[in-house]
C-alpha cells in the first residue's frame, strides 16, 4: 500500500511540475494567476496549432517585460489591478440560474423597460436556456445561408482550425501584440471571439452580431474579434446588446481588428452596457478595449458607432488607419457616465493615403459624480494630400458634481490637408426642462428626451432596431441623475 | 554630474552650478537649493513627459552651455538696431538677463528694483509642474522686480538681449511684476539676440494682479535662428482684475512660451492671444493653462500661425474649470496655415470641466491658403505673390487686431509684414 501511495504521489508531483496545477475536469477551470503554464493550458484547451501557442507566449513574455507599465495617461482613477488574482481561463460552466425568479429584480425591470422578449431575457441574465430555443434555430438557419454565400462567421477558435491561412495573415496585423499593455495581455490569454470574412464583391445581406453566434457565452473577458472585408464587400456588425449583461468578471481587455480591402466597407456598432457598479461606485467592470481598423484598400470605408453606457471604467479608442487612397473613417460616439463611472474614450484617425477623410462626432454626457473624457488623435501624414478631418465633441453636464473633459491631439504634416475641431460644453437648461414639464412629462422623461436630442446625430447611425433600444437605454442610464 | 537612469544628459549639472555666481543673500540661496532638489531628479523633460511630447529638447541638451555670468568676453554697448522704438515708451534693457541701467530710460510710476519681491518669488510659477521654472530657479541669476501702485502712464518696453562670447551661454532671469489694487501697466517685451554662438534664454515671470488691477503684456520673441528660448509665466488674478497678453514668435531654433494663469477672484478677465510666423527649422511652442478657480470669470484665447520651411508650430492649451467655478466663460481657438510642404503643426486644446453652468468652447483648424480666395484676388488683377501675402496678413490680423494698444499693434504688425516680405523675397531668389 505504501508503494502505491508513493507512486501516486510521484505521479501527482510530475503532473504538477508539468502543468503547475491540477485540472479539475468537472469545473473546467484553471487556477488563478497568469503564467506560461496557464497560457499552454488555454492553448491546449483550444487544441491550437503550435504557431498560435508561440504567438501567445511571445506576447506573454513581452507583457512580462512591460512589468507594471500600465498606461497611465488616461484620466482614470482605479485601484491597482492584481493580474495574478484573476482567472484567465474563467469557469465557463458557472452554475446557470434555474429560472428568471433568481435574477435580480432590478435587472428584470430594466429588461422590461427596454422591451426585451422573455426568452432573450433569460439568455442575457444567464438562465439556462433550452436547446431548442427559438432564436438559436433561427441563428442556425441564417448561419447556413451565410455559409452558402461564402461568408465565414464563426468563433475565432474554430477559424484557427478551419481557416488558418486567413487567421495567420490577418490576426495581429492591425493591433500587434506589442501595441499596448492591454492588447499584449489579450494576445497572450484571449479565449475566444468572432471571426468574420466577407468574400469579394459580396454585400452581406444581414447584420452580423455576436448575439447570433450561439456558442459564444462567457468568453467576454478577453475577447478577440477579427473582421476582414475583401474587395468590394460590405458588412455591418453589431457587438453587444442593449440590455445590461450579468457578468462577474472585473477586468475586460478585448481586442477588435477590422481590415477593409479595396472598395470594402465595414460598419461596426457597439452598445456597451456592462455592469457600471452601484450608486456608491462599488464594483463594476473595468473595460480596457483596443479597437482598430485598417482601411488598407482604395476607397475603403470603416464606420465605428458606439454607445457606451456601462462599465465602471471605460478605456476605449476605436481607431482607423487610413492607408488606402480615398479611404474614409467615421467615428460616432455617445458616452454616458452616471454615479461614479469614469470614461476615457475617443478615437484615432491616422491619415496616410491621399484624399483620405475622417469624421468624428462625440457626445459625452456626465451626471452624478462621474468623469467623462474625450481623448482623440487626428494625425495627417506628410503624404496624405487633400486629407480632410472634421471633429465635433460636445459635452453635456448634468449636475454640479460631475466632470467633462476634452483632450484632442491634432498633428498635421501636410499643407493640403484640412482639419477642423470644435468642442462645446453645456448643460440641460432650466428652460428646456420647464418647457417639457409644462407639457406633462415627468422630470425623467424630459431629461431622456433632451439627452436623446443631444445624441441624435450618433444614434441615427445605428441599425434601426438597435437605435430604438439605444434611445430607451439613454434614458435609463440617467435615471436618478436629476431632481 | 551623471543624470539618473533614463534621463537625458544635459549641460546643467554640477559644473554648471559651480560656475553660476552665488546668490545675493541666504534666502535666495535656500530658494535655489530647494529648486535644485526638484530639478536634478527630473532633469530636462523628455519625450515621455506628456506636456513636452511635441517639443523635444535633445538638440538643446547637446549644446555645451555655460552660465552667461561666467562668460567674460560678452560685450554689448547698445540695443540691436532692428528692435523697434516704441513711441512714448520707456526702455528697460537687460543683457543676458542682467538689468543695465546705462542702457535703460528712467521710468515714471514704476518701482524697479533688483532685489526680489519676496511676496511673489516662487509663489506663482510652480516648479513642480513647470520644469522650466525649476531650471530657472536652480540657476537663478538676476531678479528684477517691477512694482506699480497706480495707473502708470508710460508703457515700459523691456528689451532682453542675449549675447554669447566664444562659448554658448544660458541665463535664467526672473521678473516679478506686482500690480497693486486698482493700478495699471502696459509692458512690451522684446526678446532678441546678437549673432554669434547659441544662447538659451530661460526667463520666468511671476505676475500678481491686485483687485481691479490691469496689465497689458505684449511679448515678442525674435531670437537668433540658432538660439533657444524657454520661458514660463505665472499670472495670479484677483477680483475684477484684467489681463491682456499677446505673444509673438518670429525667430529662434526652439522657443517655448508657457503661460499659466489662475483666477483667484470673481470677475477676473483674461485675454491671451498670439501669432507666429515660422520658417527654416524654427520650432515654436505656445503652451497655456487657464485655471478658473472661482465663479464668474472669463478667458479668451486666439492663436494663429503660419508655417513654412521645415518649421514646427505647437499649441497646447488647457482650460480647467473647478467644481465651484460656475458662470465661467472660457474660449480658445488655434488656427494654423501651411505655406508649403515641409512644416508640421501639433495642436492640443484641452478642456477639463467640473462645473455645469459654464460656457466653454474650443476650436482648432489647420489648412493651406484657400484656392478660391487666391482666385478672387487674381480675378481682380492682383499677382499671386501679393495675393498670398495679403491673405496671410489677413489671417494673422485676426489675432494681432486683438492688441488694444495701438502703437504696439502697429509695431507687431510691421514685424510680421517684414517677415513676410523677407520670405517672399527669399522665395523669389
Amino acid at each position: 500500500m505504501a508503494v502505491t501511495r508513493e507512486t501516486a504521489a510521484t505521479v501527482k508531483e510530475i503532473e504538477q511540475y508539468k502543468y503547475g496545477f491540477v485540472t479539475d475536469i468537472e469545473s473546467d477551470k484553471a487556477p488563478k494567476g497568469l503564467s506560461e503554464d496557464i497560457i499552454r493550458f488555454i492553448s491546449a484547451k483550444k487544441n491550437e496549432p503550435e504557431w498560435m501557442l508561440e504567438g501567445r507566449l511571445k506576447a506573454y513574455r513581452y507583457w512580462l517585460e512591460l512589468g507594471d507599465q500600465e498606461p497611465d495617461w488616461a484620466k482614470l482613477h482605479y485601484p491597482k489591478i492584481d493580474y495574478q488574482d484573476a482567472y484567465y481561463y474563467a469557469a465557463p460552466k458557472k452554475a446557470a440560474l434555474a429560472s428568471l425568479d433568481e435574477v435580480d429584480p432590478k435587472l428584470l425591470e430594466t429588461y422590461k423597460k427596454l422591451g426585451i422578449p422573455l426568452l432573450e431575457q433569460q439568455m442575457l441574465a444567464g438562465v439556462a436556456v433550452d436547446a431548442v430555443f427559438d432564436s438559436v434555430s433561427v441563428a442556425t438557419t441564417y448561419k447556413k445561408k451565410l455559409e452558402e454565400m461564402g461568408v465565414i462567421f464563426m468563433p475565432i477558435s474554430e477559424a484557427v482550425h478551419k481557416h488558418p491561412e486567413l487567421v495567420k495573415k490577418y490576426l495581429g496585423s492591425v493591433v500587434p501584440y506589442s501595441d499596448n499593455f492591454f492588447a499584449t495581455l489579450n494576445a497572450a490569454v484571449f479565449t475566444d471571439g468572432s471571426f468574420v470574412y466577407i468574400p469579394k464583391g459580396l454585400r452581406c445581406p444581414m447584420e452580423l452580431s455576436t448575439y447570433f453566434r450561439i456558442n459564444e457565452k462567457n468568453t467576454g473577458q478577453f475577447e478577440r474579434t477579427l473582421i476582414i472585408a475583401d474587395e468590394g464587400s460590405y458588412v455591418s456588425y453589431l457587438e453587444g446588446c442593449t440590455a445590461p449583461q450579468r457578468d462577474e468578471n472585473q477586468l475586460h481587455a478585448a481586442v477588435v481588428e477590422l481590415i477593409a480591402l479595396d472598395d470594402a466597407e465595414i460598419k461596426y456598432s457597439t452598445v456597451q452596457n456592462w455592469y457600471p457598479g452601484d450608486a456608491q461606485g462599488r464594483g463594476g467592470i473595468y473595460n480596457f478595449v483596443t479597437k482598430r481598423a485598417a482601411c488598407r484598400g482604395r476607397n475603403s470605408k470603416v464606420m465605428w458607432t458606439q454607445v457606451e453606457t456601462g462599465s465602471a471604467i471605460t478605456w476605449k479608442y476605436p481607431s482607423c488607419i487610413l492607408q488606402g487612397d480615398n479611404s474614409s473613417g467615421e467615428f460616432y460616439s455617445v458616452a454616458i457616465t452616471n454615479n461614479h463611472q469614469q470614461a476615457d474614450t475617443g478615437t484615432k484617425m491616422i491619415h496616410l493615403g491621399k484624399n483620405t477623410k475622417s469624421k468624428i462626432i462625440s457626445k459625452g454626457i456626465s451626471a452624478g459624480h462621474a468623469d467623462n473624457t474625450y481623448r482623440g488623435l487626428v494625425r495627417i501624414g506628410a503624404k496624405a494630400d487633400n486629407a480632410r478631418n472634421y471633429t465635433q465633441c460636445d459635452s453635456l453636464l448634468i449636475g454640479s458634481t460631475c466632470g467633462a473633459h476634452t483632450v484632442p491631439y491634432i498633428e498635421t504634416k501636410n499643407p493640403t490637408a484640412r482639419t477642423e475641431h470644435e468642442a462645446t460644453t453645456s448643460k440641460i437648461s432650466e428652460d428646456q426642462l420647464f418647457y417639457c414639464r409644462q407639457r406633462g412629462m415627468t422630470q425623467e422623461e424630459a431629461v431622456s428626451l433632451i439627452v436623446n436630442g443631444f445624441c441624435k446625430e450618433v444614434l441615427q447611425t445605428l441599425p434601426m432596431e438597435f437605435a430604438v433600444e439605444a434611445q430607451k437605454l439613454v434614458g435609463i442610464s440617467l435615471e436618478g441623475s436629476v431632481g | 554630474m551623471k543624470p539618473a537612469a533614463g534621463l537625458m544628459e544635459h549641460p546643467f549639472g554640477a559644473d554648471y552650478a559651480r560656475r553660476t555666481p552665488a546668490p545675493a543673500d541666504a534666502m535666495l540661496a535656500a530658494f535655489r537649493d530647494q529648486a535644485r532638489s526638484v530639478f536634478e531628479p527630473q532633469g530636462l523633460p523628455g519625450p515621455k513627459n506628456e506636456a513636452w511630447r511635441f517639443t523635444p529638447l535633445r538638440a538643446l541638451a547637446k549644446v555645451p552651455f555655460i552660465p552667461a555670468a561666467a562668460a567674460d568676453d560678452v560685450d554689448v554697448t547698445a540695443v540691436p538696431a532692428p528692435v523697434a522704438v516704441l513711441p512714448g515708451a520707456a526702455r528697460l534693457v537687460l543683457v543676458n538677463g542682467v538689468y543695465r541701467a546705462d542702457l535703460s530710460d528712467k521710468i515714471e510710476g514704476v518701482e524697479i528694483s533688483t532685489a526680489s519681491d519676496r511676496s511673489l518669488l516662487g509663489h506663482i510659477a510652480t516648479m513642480a509642474s513647470v520644469p522650466m521654472a525649476a531650471l530657472n530657479a536652480s540657476f537663478m541669476g538676476a531678479v528684477l522686480s517691477l512694482k506699480v501702485t497706480k495707473a502708470a502712464t508710460t508703457p515700459v518696453h523691456l528689451i532682453s538681449v542675449a549675447a554669447a562670447g566664444s562659448q554658448p551661454v544660458a541665463f535664467h532671469p526672473r521678473l516679478l511684476i506686482n500690480i497693486a489694487p486698482g493700478a495699471a501697466l502696459t509692458l512690451v517685451e522684446t526678446h532678441c539676440g546678437l549673432p554669434g554662438q547659441a544662447t538659451l534664454a530661460n526667463p520666468v515671470t511671476e505676475i500678481r494682479l491686485g483687485e481691479g488691477a490691469q496689465l497689458k503684456r505684449y511679448v515678442q520673441v525674435a531670437e537668433q535662428s540658432d538660439s533657444f528660448h524657454l520661458a514660463a509665466t505665472g499670472i495670479a488674478l484677483a477680483k475684477d482684475s484684467r489681463f491682456e497678453g499677446f505673444h509673438t514668435g518670429l525667430g529662434g531654433a526652439l522657443v517655448r512660451q508657457e503661460i499659466a494663469a489662475v483666477m483667484h477672484g470673481t470677475g477676473a478677465h483674461l485675454e491671451l492671444h498670439g501669432a507666429y510666423a515660422l520658417d527654416g527649422h524654427s520650432h515654436h511652442d505656445f503652451t497655456t493653462s487657464i485655471d478658473h478657480h472661482v465663479p464668474g470669470c472669463s478667458s479668451n484665447q486666439v492663436f494663429k500661425g503660419v508655417v513654412g520651411g521645415e518649421s514646427r508650430g505647437v499649441y497646447q492649451g488647457r482650460i480647467h474649470v473647478a467644481r465651484d467655478a460656475q458662470k465661467t466663460d472660457a474660449r480658445q481657438l488655434h488656427k494654423a496655415l501651411f505655406l508649403e510642404r515641409g512644416p508640421q503643426i501639433d495642436c492640443k486644446p484641452e478642456l477639463e470641466i467640473y462645473a455645469d453652468d459654464v460656457q466653454c468652447a474650443h476650436g482648432a483648424a489647420t489648412g493651406e491658403i484657400d484656392a478660391d480666395h487666391l482666385f478672387f484676388l487674381a480675378a481682380r488683377g492682383i499677382d499671386p505673390a501679393t495675393a498670398r501675402m495679403l491673405l496671410v496678413e489677413a489671417f494673422l490680423a485676426d489675432a494681432t487686431e486683438r492688441i488694444s494698444e495701438e502703437t504696439v499693434r502697429a509695431a507687431f504688425t510691421r514685424d510680421i509684414q517684414g517677415w513676410l516680405s523677407r520670405r517672399s523675397l527669399k522665395a523669389a531668389a
